[in-house]
């Protein structure tokens, strides 16, 4: 009975070892940047993983990242922190789930003297300022300059005398990313194209499914739509999917944001019109090199704004574009 | 091991006297130390005070839910709302203190009571509608979740009154505050499910709810009990949470029901009743609070981790009826 018993217990040990040896086994050393995300299963978190990693390595930078198994897990996002600040790193890179859940990791960094960045900007200044806490830098796309762009291509492709009704497509209610691409959107068209009448800004909570949806109900409304901005990929998909079912295809312009693979595919079909690429490698590889610089002790602006790239068939097609190298 | 082999009846008397005397299971308190000394060896960083104390931080919500999984479970009840009843308290509690400016003891209140009614509310269900344990509170699993963003409007409502950051964040000598109100809980739960004769009733109804009812006991109104006090469980892991990040975050406790009731289960909390002791599901809760500080330290991907769980969870089980089984025989 014993013996078996030492054994179950063995492969405990045994799978245990198994299941650490399969990590990136090196152990840290002094120096080192913690980086943390919110999770990695996901293109633009994945992109943004690697623009930290191949920064690091242009700049002979010693880093681990972590990160949680959904951008949803907040107090385990918290729990990684003070973990990773029990290694002692030089420099903290998070990109918080939402404005407060890191704040008494952040608050220790700061008691310790540890430089911290605000990756894609998901910190409230407001907030930061309550706590007492002062961060390095933010790194990330700008929002409103986005959404300002979506309009701008959309001008340049209808030009400033159009007239017609346009539908915007917000992220989930209350989400303020989605909240300031379609404000950006619907700045620059007022200023640029007057004749261009939003009809409609409703709420896709960054769903597919809804935004057809939502497009289909517009359509009926206003069966002469001429365009349609949604404040992602996905959802410009799913507006893309309901006008070409109603057979409006060539009569409607349809723009995402973000720039993903699947909408990069869909543009180059000839379907979507364009997508506002956001470059989360080059937010990656700038966080890394800027924060070098801070502990070199130069310094950096406060806010950093990664430039976003409007990503139309020409553009890839010619693919002359020097930023197009960083859409992943 | 080899001595145990030249005297089997030591390690036999010892496994007795831990269940006996602890009420735990010898066998999870040595998973548990190898599992430290494991990554004692593999991590410099693992073997230090501040890193004890970083284990039980972050274990404090998950081991107050797994209290209350643990006394639901060893009666033989259910309780999938634990990590949602969590996010509303914690919501709930930001709510009355940020945005109608009660005093921070009724905070606190609030987020306790919170907890305690949804509890309720999932104890006269079960036991007066007689709608399944499984069902209803997977029922409520989705209403508190849909209540707390429907109250905060799916945003973290921040900026709670100094004194409940202090039961969040505070620190007297050096120890977290959460963590001094997670050992505190421990302990009660664990002297009155194993000492007292509500801990008693608890095991006898999840042994057997009929020679439970012959033997006089209140059944339904025990159970009503246990699922309020599962609720009010989590309504003060919601408090600690909503304290230590000053905000009350919808979608705190997100999938922890599951987390919770796999440490209790890793302790020795029988799924189907009549077994489980607080002392187990805390050596349960620790594994794996242990595991995953382990394997932060050494930055191995979040998804072995899950796997890693996975696996102590099956083992865990497999070696419990093993034993059983070698009871039963002899």
């Amino acid at each position: 009975m014993g013996r078996r018993l030492a054994t179950i217990r063995g492969s405990a040990l045994a799978l245990a070892l198994a299941v650490m040896s399969t990590g990136p086994g090196v152990l840290a050393q002094d120096g080192q940047y913690a980086v943390l995300m919110k999770t990695l299963s996901n293109p633009f978190w994945g992109a943004m993983g690697q623009g930290v990693e191949d920064g690091a390595k242009e700049a002979g930078i010693d880093y681990f990242i972590q990160a949680v198994e959904s951008d949803q897990a907040a107090e385990p996002q918290l729990n990684v922190c003070n973990t990773m600040l029990e290694r002692q790193p030089v420099a903290m890179i998070t990109a918080a789930i939402n404005s407060t859940n890191l704040l008494p990791c952040l608050k220790t960094a700061q008691d310790r003297g540890i430089p911290i960045v605000d990756l894609d900007a998901n910190l409230d200044p407001a907030v930061l300022e309550a706590e007492g806490i002062e961060i390095a830098f933010r790194i990330g796309s700008d929002n409103v300059a986005a959404g300002a762009q979506g309009a701008e291509y959309l001008v340049s492709r209808l030009g400033a005398e159009a007239t017609g009704p346009v539908l915007v497509i917000e992220g989930l209610s209350g989400n303020i990313t989605g909240q300031r691409r379609a404000q950006g959107f619907a700045q620059r068209l007022g200023e640029l194209a007057p004749g261009l009448e939003i009809v409609a800004s409703l709420p896709g909570d960054w769903d597919r499914g809804k935004a057809a949806s939502i497009t289909n109900d517009i359509l009926t409304r206003h069966p002469d739509l001429v365009a349609i901005f949604a404040a992602n990929d996905g959802m410009a998909l799913g507006a893309v999917e309901a006008v070409y079912a109603a057979g409006l295809g060539d009569q409607v312009t349809i723009i995402g944001v973000d720039g993903n693979s699947d909408a990069v595919k869909s543009i180059r079909d000839g379907r979507l019109n364009a997508s506002v690429a956001q470059l989360p490698y080059l937010v990656g590889k700038q966080a890394v090199e800027n924060v070098k610089k801070v502990l070199a002790g130069e310094t950096v602006p406060k806010d950093i704004a990664v430039p976003t790239l409007v990503l139309t068939r020409e553009v890839l097609e010619e693919g002359s574009e020097p930023l197009l190298q960083y859409v992943k | 091991m080899s001595s145990e082999l030249a005297r089997p009846g030591l390690w036999t008397r010892a496994q007795r006297g831990s269940v006996e005397r602890l009420h735990i299971r010898l066998e999870s308190l040595l998973v548990l130390l190898a599992l430290a000394a494991v990554m004692a060896a593999l991590s410099p960083y693992f073997l230090s005070f501040s890193n004890f104390l970083n284990i039980l931080l972050a274990t404090s919500t998950i081991g107050i839910l797994a209290i209350a999984a643990t006394f639901v479970i060893s009666a033989g009840g259910l309780d999938l709302s634990l990590g949602s009843v969590m996010g509303l308290s914690g919501v709930a509690g930001a709510f009355v203190t940020v945005n109608l400016g009660v005093p921070w003891g009724l905070g606190v209140l609030a987020c306790i009571l919170t907890g305690a009614l949804a509890g309720t509310v999932n104890g006269q269900l079960v036991t007066r509608a007689l709608v399944p344990a499984f069902i209803v509170t997977l029922g409520m699993l989705g209403i508190a979740r849909g209540l707390a963003l429907v109250i905060s409007g799916g945003r973290v409502i921040y900026g709670l009154p100094p004194e409940l950051l202090y039961l969040g964040q505070g620190r007297p000598f050096g120890i977290p505050m959460p963590v001094v109100i997670f050992v505190a809980t421990a302990i009660v739960a664990h002297c009155v499910l194993a000492y007292t004769r509500f801990g008693r009733h608890t095991l006898a109804i999840g042994d057997s709810e009929g020679a439970a009812r012959a033997a006089g006991i209140r059944v339904d109104r025990h159970r009503r009990v246990l699922y309020t006090l599962s609720g009010a469980l989590a309504g003060l892991a919601g408090m600690l949470f909503m304290a230590r990040i000053n905000s009350g975050d919808p979608t705190a406790g997100l999938n922890y029901e599951l987390t919770a009731i796999t440490a209790a289960i890793i302790g020795g909390t029988n799924l189907f009743g009549g077994r489980g002791s607080i002392l187990g599901t805390m050596i349960g809760a620790l594994i794996m609070g242990v595991l995953q500080n382990g394997l932060n330290l050494l930055a191995v991907q979040s998804y072995y981790q899950q796997m890693a769980i996975g696996a102590v969870l099956i083992l865990a089980v497999f070696i419990d009826q093993y034993q059983i089984r070698k009871e039963t025989r002899s």
